[in-house]
């Protein structure tokens, strides 16, 4: 049996660009979460707060503006870890 | 060496009594019709499939060939099902195969006593599954997709702080796991009772969602070999909490779906599926100790 590979130019930068804006999602989400952890505890001030409340909230828009310029839905931006489950949390497992 | 007979070997469905009759007309994995082979009291449902294919060690590597192994697990579950829905049976293992009738009959005296007391126990029950999804709580964290006017410039409506917007993430997380949690303990309650409503249940493990939403766009049966539902409504499912298989007489069937109903009616939170009738797939392995045994 042969097997051909086709690439299609338009498809592999969807995936590039795909793939770049997981990784950032991923570091968002990581971000957040320590944010939160942080505001839960009580050990930020309220200057602190403000400024990474912003921070966050500014990453969030521009991801969106991101994934709606190059087409990416927000639920695509993951990676299938195999045995490991995925990178990111799914949807429907938040 | 096994005698080959014409490179075909016998692939075998099920065991049934020898006096029950299956539906006539049936036709297994390739189409190949489907007869039986009796032995004492006892009779299993065969047909005749290449030894190319089901030969070891070959059937090894095809069994990671999903195409190949959907086909062969949709003809072993309709003939099987088909079966099932007419009389009691006990069904074998997929890809059960023997050299060829003769080997069919010396498993079928081998095991006669253990296949006989499961058929007694299975016979006239059928098995219902019954999953429970959390419903999709809305969530305003997420955009759609492709937002209109693809957000550029765009500010929100209301001007937000850091700190609020901070503030109403940590709401929503813990709002969305306190409603999880809250699924999670409906499914709870429903499986138990469920299981009262049943002779016996079985825990089968959650779902993938994106499996099981893959499975279901493709037409093809889901992880149990089951036929997707035809009508499955496009909603996003939250996660799978319970994936059971229920153990129900023929007859107690519709009080058993009036009891899913009602459960479902009581718990908005879940998305209750019920899908059967089958055949007791998840119960050919009942202990001894549960065989005189009417209810758990």
């Amino acid at each position: 049996m042969t097997r051909r590979v086709e690439l299609d130019e338009e498809s592999v930068e969807r995936d590039l660009v795909r793939l770049v804006l997981t990784v950032v999602e991923l570091l968002h989400q990581l971000m957040e979460r320590q944010a939160l952890r942080r505001v839960e505890q009580g050990d930020l001030s309220e200057d602190q707060e403000e400024r990474i409340g912003t921070t966050l909230m500014l990453l969030e828009r521009r991801m969106d503006e991101l994934c709606a310029r190059y087409d990416v839905g927000r639920n695509e931006l993951n990676l299938d870890l195999g045995p490991l489950g995925s990178l990111l949390p799914r949807e429907e497992d938040r | 060496m096994s005698t080959r007979q014409n490179g075909r070997l016998t692939y075998a469905y099920a065991v049934l009594h020898r006096g029950a009759r299956p539906p006539a007309g049936l036709l297994g994995i390739g189409d190949a019709p489907v007869r039986t082979v009796a032995e004492g009291p006892l009779a299993a449902l065969v047909s005749d499939v290449p030894a190319a294919e089901f030969d070891q060690p070959g059937v090894r590597d095809r069994l990671e060939d999903l195409t190949w192994l959907e086909a062969t697990a949709r003809a072993h579950r309709q003939v099987v099902d088909e079966t099932a829905a007419e009389v009691g049976v006990l069904p074998l293992r997929l890809v059960t195969v023997y050299r060829d009738e003769d080997a069919v009959r010396a498993a079928l005296a081998e095991h006669a006593e253990r296949f006989e007391r499961l058929l007694n126990r299975l016979d006239g029950r059928l098995e219902w599954g019954v999953r429970a999804y959390a419903q999709q709580a809305p969530d305003d964290r997420k955009p759609d997709d492709h937002r209109p006017g693809g957000g550029e410039d765009r500010e929100p409506a209301e001007a937000e702080s850091g700190r609020e917007f901070l503030r109403r993430r940590l709401r929503d997380r813990k709002a969305e796991g306190a409603a999880l949690h809250e699924a999670d303990g409906l499914a709870r309650e429903v499986h138990d009772a469920l299981t009262r409503a049943a002779e016996h249940s079985r825990l089968h493990r959650p779902q993938d969602g994106r499996l099981a939403e893959a499975v279901a766009a493709s037409g093809a049966p889901d992880a149990a070999g089951r036929a997707p539902a035809s009508t499955r409504p496009a909603v996003t499912r939250g996660p799978n909490l319970l994936n059971g298989a229920y153990l129900v007489r023929r007859e107690a069937a519709g009080t058993f779906a009036e009891r899913v109903g009602e459960l479902a009616a009581r718990s908005p939170a879940l998305r209750i599926e019920l899908t059967g009738p089958w055949a007791p797939y998840s119960f050919t392995d009942l202990p001894d100790d549960e065989a005189g045994r009417s209810t758990s």
